[in-house]
């Protein structure tokens, strides 16, 4: 304390415990939100076509089209530590051999709160397919719309915003 | 020249002042602290939070650091030098 360098060490060391019980305050205070987002999926039609498999040319491989309508509303998401919000379309099922699968269909990164009011409608992004080539059989499938919010300081929370109200069933190959 | 170099860049101050310093930096950044949470979360904009912190941190550094005279109104006075009485204590 007696001179220049030691008092700038000085402040400065407790400047970072200060930031730290600040930034630990700042995590916990996320918890006092206690968001409430809303919304609807709506599956407009569910397809299952048999395709070439990605990988081997000669082997047939089933793959299902899903169109949705989705409306959303995460504005309750967004308060003063949420970075972003990774939204997705999740499809889950039990396979015919008894095995849970989820398969994330469709995702959306929110960074901004102007764009948490979500209205999209379209197909999925991304390949659904079952490992065991085929649909047949399988157990109808439940799709819910779930997010994941990542704060600026602190843990990751997951949630669901919306499910569709019935499983929806694998129809025929067409 | 280079002593008087020397005490600028150590720019030393008294006891009492760095009993004042240590108290001002303690009670300063922990009140700092808290009100940029509060402001932060009243905004609701971790901008505010680090601006208000990072403000008052670059001022509280601007008066604590340099060796302002008030840190140094109670210099230590020597007794003087002359006389040679300890020496003379050393021989009893």
């Amino acid at each position: 304390m007696h001179n220049i360098v030691a008092r700038g060490n000085n402040l400065f060391a407790f400047l970072s415990s200060c930031t730290m019980a600040l930034l630990a305050a700042i995590a916990l205070s996320s918890f006092l939100f206690t968001p409430i987002p809303t919304g609807v999926v709506d599956i407009t039609s569910l397809k299952v076509y048999n395709v070439n498999a990605r990988r081997y040319r000669n082997r047939k491989q089933e793959v299902a089209l899903v169109n949705f309508n989705l409306t959303a509303d995460l504005n309750s998401l967004f308060h003063w530590n949420t970075k972003q919000v990774f939204v997705y379309l999740e499809a889950k099922y039990e396979n015919t051999q008894g095995a849970n699968n989820t398969v994330v269909i469709w995702d959306r990164i929110v960074r901004r709160k102007e764009d948490a009011h979500i209205n999209f409608t379209g197909k999925n992004k991304y390949m659904f397919r079952e490992l065991s080539t085929s649909f047949k059989n399988v157990p109808p499938a439940n799709f819910s719309l779930k997010y994941n919010v990542m704060p600026w300081v602190g843990l990751l929370t997951y949630g669901e915003a919306a499910r569709t109200s019935e499983p929806i069933e694998f129809p025929p190959v067409s | 020249m280079a002593s008087n170099l020397q005490e600028l860049l150590d720019g030393k101050i008294d006891f009492i002042g760095q009993q004042l310093v240590e108290n001002l930096v303690h009670y300063v950044l922990v009140i700092a602290t808290t009100m940029s949470f509060v402001a932060g979360f009243a905004t609701q904009s971790l901008r505010v939070t680090f601006g208000i912190l990072g403000t008052s941190t670059l001022l509280l550094a601007l008066v604590v650091v340099p060796p302002w005279p008030m840190f140094r109104q109670h210099q230590v006075e020597w007794l003087g030098g002359g006389g040679g009485g300890g020496k003379e204590n050393d021989r009893k």
